[in-house]
């Protein structure tokens, strides 16, 4: 504790005081701004007070430099984030656009004839099926949202980072897919994704995907069938008692909603991992 | 006043020039200046005691600064450069806020 002590009472340079004695034991001091050594003195700590100013100057400037990089640096990556974001929705609508064509031609193409105009009716029923084909029809809306900030727990004090409680999991959503398809919906879409037989629907990090692509909260299940039939199979059922229970829990709110007129776009048509077209097409 | 305008100037300097510090020296930029400023405040109340010599405050005002930086310098190359670094920034608070009640108790009296 010395040490501590010693800085409290003796914060004074000690060289202050032994100069000042040396000096009192000389002959009495001379005005010292008058001589020259004196004003070299005067201006060496002019010089150093200079010097001084442009250290925390300098310092200043410094931090205040860095703290731009950062923000520019962030502004940077958002406007990147933005700019990726709007090509992939630019793509995405120039392959529903080029798939449009593309049943419009083969529709065209094989209306010729009998064989060709029960093929097309195949096709169609083929991809309503599959989630290739955009549909409408009535149906039921499902939102989904995380619990109110504040209504849980944070988190889980058992299994350190988890989600909070409150949290909408990617199991909870398979649920409720799950649900709506085993309440006879004819067509799924999350967030406006279709959902097909190969879509899956997991986490990465704090983010669900449907398919890859992130989803932002609230989650919207949209599901084409008969409303009325729909609701009841789905609310009543086991999904939709989950999802009151969690709601009661845990404080995730759902709410589901008939609609006369609900239009699901098409997924994107599965890729091809082994197949390639024969050489010479398919005649 | 001189003092108080040489100090105003670099600062000023300083925030216009923008010169550019080696990223070397960057992180002991701000000790410097806390080191520099506890030799100020010692050269405040030395004056006011009567006691005030610029050859003192000079020399106390480079060592500081030199002493503070290769503190932290050394800390970095033992990878307790942070903990060191606020060490030295509070020895030389503690010093700096003593020095500065004992110059409000000579203008002040209280």
């Amino acid at each position: 504790m010395s040490l501590l002590v010693d800085m409290m009472t003796n914060a004074l340079d000690e060289s202050y005081a032994e100069r000042a004695a040396r000096r009192t034991g000389e002959a009495a001091p001379v005005p010292e701004s008058a001589s020259a050594s004196g004003r070299r003195r005067t201006l060496a700590g002019f010089a150093v007070l200079v010097a001084l100013g442009l250290l925390t100057g300098t310092a200043i400037a410094q931090v205040r430099q860095r703290q731009e990089v950062g923000t520019g640096l962030r502004a940077d990556l958002a406007a990147q984030a933005r700019d990726r974001t709007a090509q992939t929705d630019a793509l995405a609508g120039q392959t529903d656009l080029l798939r449009a064509e593309v049943t419009a031609i083969r529709e065209a193409a094989l209306s010729a004839d009998a064989a060709g105009r029960a093929l097309t009716a195949r096709l169609t029923a083929l991809g309503l099926a599959s989630g290739t084909t955009p549909v409408r029809g009535p149906g039921i809306v499902v939102t989904v949202q995380d619990a109110p900030a504040g209504t849980s727990k944070q988190t889980d004090p058992l299994r350190p980072g988890t989600a909070p409680e409150g949290r909408v999991q990617d199991r909870d959503l398979q649920d409720v897919v799950n649900g709506l398809w085993a309440a006879s919906a004819e067509a799924v879409a999350v967030n406006g994704q279709r959902l097909t037989a190969l879509t899956a629907i997991r986490s990465a990090g704090d983010a669900i995907l449907v398919d890859l692509r992130p989803l932002t909260p609230p989650y919207v299940v949209a599901a084409v069938g008969d409303p009325e039939e729909l609701e009841l199979a789905f609310v009543d059922g086991p999904s939709g008692r989950r999802l009151q229970t969690f709601s009661s829990l845990y404080g995730i709110t759902f709410e589901v909603r008939r609609e006369q007129e609900l239009s699901l776009a098409g997924a994107a048509a599965p890729d091809l991992r082994a197949a390639s077209p024969a050489p010479g097409g398919g005649s | 006043m001189i003092p108080a305008l040489a100090l105003v100037l670099g600062v000023t300097l300083g925030l216009v020039l923008e010169p550019t510090v080696p990223a070397a020296l960057q992180p002991y930029l701000p000790i410097a200046v806390v080191a520099a400023l506890d030799a100020v405040f010692g050269a405040v109340r030395a004056q006011l005691e009567g006691i005030f010599d610029d050859r003192v405050f000079v020399v106390s005002f480079v060592s500081n600064v030199l002493v503070a930086g290769l503190v932290v310098f050394l800390g970095d190359q033992l990878g307790v450069g942070g903990q060191l670094s606020t060490g030295v920034v509070v020895v030389l608070g503690i010093r700096i806020f003593s020095n500065a009640a004992a110059i409000r108790r000579r203008v002040f009296h209280a």
